[in-house]
């Protein structure tokens, strides 16, 4: 018997050792996001977000083994979001993947991702139903519904006498026309009135008709869900034609971009905001830091939330660690992935976002929102998102 | 094996699937017009069959055929195509080169902004969730792959046929055409449809294969690449529209290493092409064999 064993053992042994398939080291972590086509914008910001991340928490790595990043272009359409993912998955041998940057993209890439169990985490994916295509799928982007609301209430402060409400929106922007419905159901929950409901398109320059509208039903609110160059050209015309209301922005309107494009027209945009660089947690503070120091100004929101996605992946992989009390790099690919994926849900998270946890189905839990006001200097041209208390 | 379909089976379907997308383009090229509404009928296809699959509606159709609903989902698709390309391309097709491609480019924007606003195609989200007919993504090859070998025969049969003879004449020369008893209009609107027919089918079979159809499936971009794979890859022959779907859809993934120099690379293959390939890829390769038999007199027999 015994004899039988020892012939039978190292044929096991060298089974198991081709079969098994370990964790490279340093630890790679897949980014998955747009740096070419037209959502390279928010792409490259990710990018910056996930890098600090990678220098930040690399001063410790995952108990002592570094991570490292593994960017792959994913354009901005489905099918290279896939590409990207598979290349990510099976070439790269990535425990985990940031990305992708649109939502449209995450419901092409996502389902490939959760069908070979590798964790996915969302940085920018605001659309509902995202956490929900898979057990492996998370995001740490507050979606909408949460945020939205916020900027609403602001608004009220500030004129408690606001009654009339004009809602418009960008309807071939997938973030743009979900946002506009929680704006729309915000405006009826808070009894005020919405009078006009203006459409336009991301690639429109021109906004006559729709500020001839909402100056034509005189409102005292004017809610906006665009991006930064048509949204800004939207104020602008707004106010050149004359409208002296309020105005609220959406997400769209949370980067620094939309300063050149209004100017000082820009001035006194409400916008609510996931994440602010005002927030005061050390992870925060090393974080702004960093990006103050080489850009020489504030980070975005989208940056802000891939340092938040790497932060979690590397905090889940120090969890998985305790919890097999083994070395990543001891361990099995596909245990890793699973383990990791498991570790995201459980706890707490101090991030530049402030403290989130995921839910069991990978849904962010955030604590604090912020809303912002525009201001912009004397010459038009420099303009920052002062938080209103 | 396993391993490398792991890695590279989603794009190996992906080039079948835009070389058939050249094809739609082919036909109406065949005939002598410039289409670009394959992108349209793309969308409308991968609409139908995506809606056919997540609808609360067709829930006891799915009950009832189960995986035959993706089949039907292809019929329908097909046959609502060629229904709209017909209403389309008979007032369409009496427009000429240049004004033909505006219009048809119309065609497309208009299903965009008209997909974008309905309720029941998602909005600009899409549809989403779509079920799946496979489970890895090479898979798909088994759809993918015996419509393209479909329609390779049925080019290859249509180039010798009446039908194909009466396509190059319009082309060559329409008047002449008209009169030598070819009625211009009605092989004009045929090959139309039947390049619709084909982007609506490729259409439905690809929406479970990106698991999920928005508005940004079948743009005025895509029109673009499209043709760049026909023409770069020969307009006059069968062969053309295959090598350029799956050389210029395979070349950006090729060159993914690259990083950023990739599209530019890309790019320059494309001017390049166009520069000195004129007759595309395809009839660049048949006029070498011309001049090696004529000038240099290798390869012929001699008298």
């Amino acid at each position: 018997m015994k004899r039988v064993l020892l012939a039978v053992l190292p044929v096991v042994m060298f089974a198991a050792g081709a079969e098994a398939e370990l964790v490279g080291a340093p630890i790679p972590i897949g980014v998955g996001v747009a740096q070419t086509s037209n959502v390279a914008l928010f792409g490259q910001e990710q990018i910056i977000g996930a890098k600090i991340a990678e220098k930040y928490f690399n001063k410790q790595g995952v108990n002592g083994t570094p991570i490292k990043l593994v960017t792959q272009d994913t354009g901005g359409d489905e099918a290279g979001a896939i590409n990207a993912f598979q290349n990510l998955i099976s070439k790269e041998k990535v425990v985990g993947i940031v990305g992708p940057t649109l939502s449209q993209q995450a419901f092409g890439a996502d389902p490939v991702a959760n069908r070979l169990k590798v964790p996915v985490i969302g940085p920018s994916n605001t659309a509902k139903g995202i956490p929900q295509i898979g057990e492996f799928i998370g995001r740490v982007s507050a979606p909408v519904a949460k945020v939205a609301p916020y900027a609403v209430k602001q608004a009220m402060k500030q004129n408690p006498n606001i009654k009339r409400v004009a809602v418009l929106y960008a309807q071939n922007d997938a973030f743009s026309s979900s946002e506009t419905v929680t704006f729309q159901e915000t405006v009826k929950n808070l009894k005020l009135e919405m009078v006009t409901l203006q459409k336009f398109m991301t690639t429109d320059t021109d906004f006559t008709t729709q500020a001839t509208a909402v100056l034509g039903a005189n409102v005292d609110l004017a809610i906006i869900s665009g991006l930064a160059a048509d949204g800004g050209n939207l104020v602008k015309q707004l106010r050149q034609l004359g409208y002296k209301g309020i105005i609220i922005g959406g997400n769209g309107f949370n980067t620094a971009n939309l300063f050149p494009v209004c100017g000082k027209n820009c001035d006194g945009i409400l916008v609510a905001q996931a994440y602010s660089p005002e927030a005061n947690n050390p992870t925060n503070k090393a974080f702004v830091a960093d990006y103050r120091a080489t850009y020489k100004k504030d980070p975005p929101q989208f940056s802000a939330q891939a340092f938040t996605a790497v932060q979690l992946f590397v905090e889940g992989l120090r969890k998985v660690e305790a919890a097999t009390k083994k070395k990543i790099t001891q361990l099995d690919l596909s245990v890793v992935r699973t383990e990791l994926n498991k570790a995201l849900r459980e706890g707490s998270y101090i991030t530049p976002l402030g403290e989130i946890a995921l839910d069991k189905e990978g849904e962010i839990n955030q604590k604090t929102f912020y809303v912002s006001e525009i201001k912009m200097d004397a010459g038009g041209k420099v303009g920052k998102f002062v938080i209103v208390k | 094996m396993d391993q490398f379909l792991q890695n590279y089976g989603f794009l190996l379907v992906t080039l079948v699937q835009q070389s058939l997308l050249a094809y739609s383009l082919y036909f109406p090229l065949m005939a002598g017009q410039l289409s670009l509404a394959s992108p349209g009928f793309y969308a409308l296809g991968g609409y139908i069959a995506a809606i056919m699959a997540t609808a609360e509606y067709f829930a006891p159709w799915r009950d009832a055929l189960g995986w035959g609903i993706f089949p039907l989902g292809w019929l329908a698709a097909g046959i609502i195509s060629g229904i709209l390309a017909l209403l389309v391309g008979i007032p369409a097709l009496r427009l000429r080169g240049i004004y033909l491609a505006l219009a048809t480019i119309a065609f497309v924007e208009i299903l965009r902004v008209i997909c974008l606003n309905l309720a029941i195609t998602g909005g600009a989200i899409g549809i989403f969730g779509i079920p799946q007919l496979f489970e890895s993504r090479w898979s798909y090859i088994w759809t993918f792959g015996p419509l393209l070998l479909l329609i390779l025969c049925f080019s290859y049969r249509l180039d010798r046929s009446r039908v194909g003879r009466a396509f190059k004449a319009i082309r060559e020369d329409e008047l002449a055409a008209d009169a030598m008893g070819i009625n211009p209009t009605r092989y004009k609107v045929l090959a139309f449809v039947i390049g619709a027919v084909l982007a609506g089918v490729v259409g439905a079979m690809s929406a479970p294969f990106l698991n999920t159809w928005n508005a940004r499936q079948g743009t005025f971009d895509a029109s673009i690449a499209y043709l760049a794979y026909v023409l770069i890859g020969g307009s006059r022959s069968m062969w053309g529209p295959l090598l350029g779907g799956i050389m210029l859809s395979a070349l950006p993934e090729i060159l993914r290493p690259l990083k950023d120099a990739r599209l530019i690379i890309n790019g320059l293959v494309l001017v390049f092409a166009s520069i000195y390939l004129p007759q595309g890829i395809v009839g660049a390769v048949g006029s070498i064999r011309n001049f090696t038999t004529q000038t240099l007199g290798i390869g012929r027999s001699e008298k």
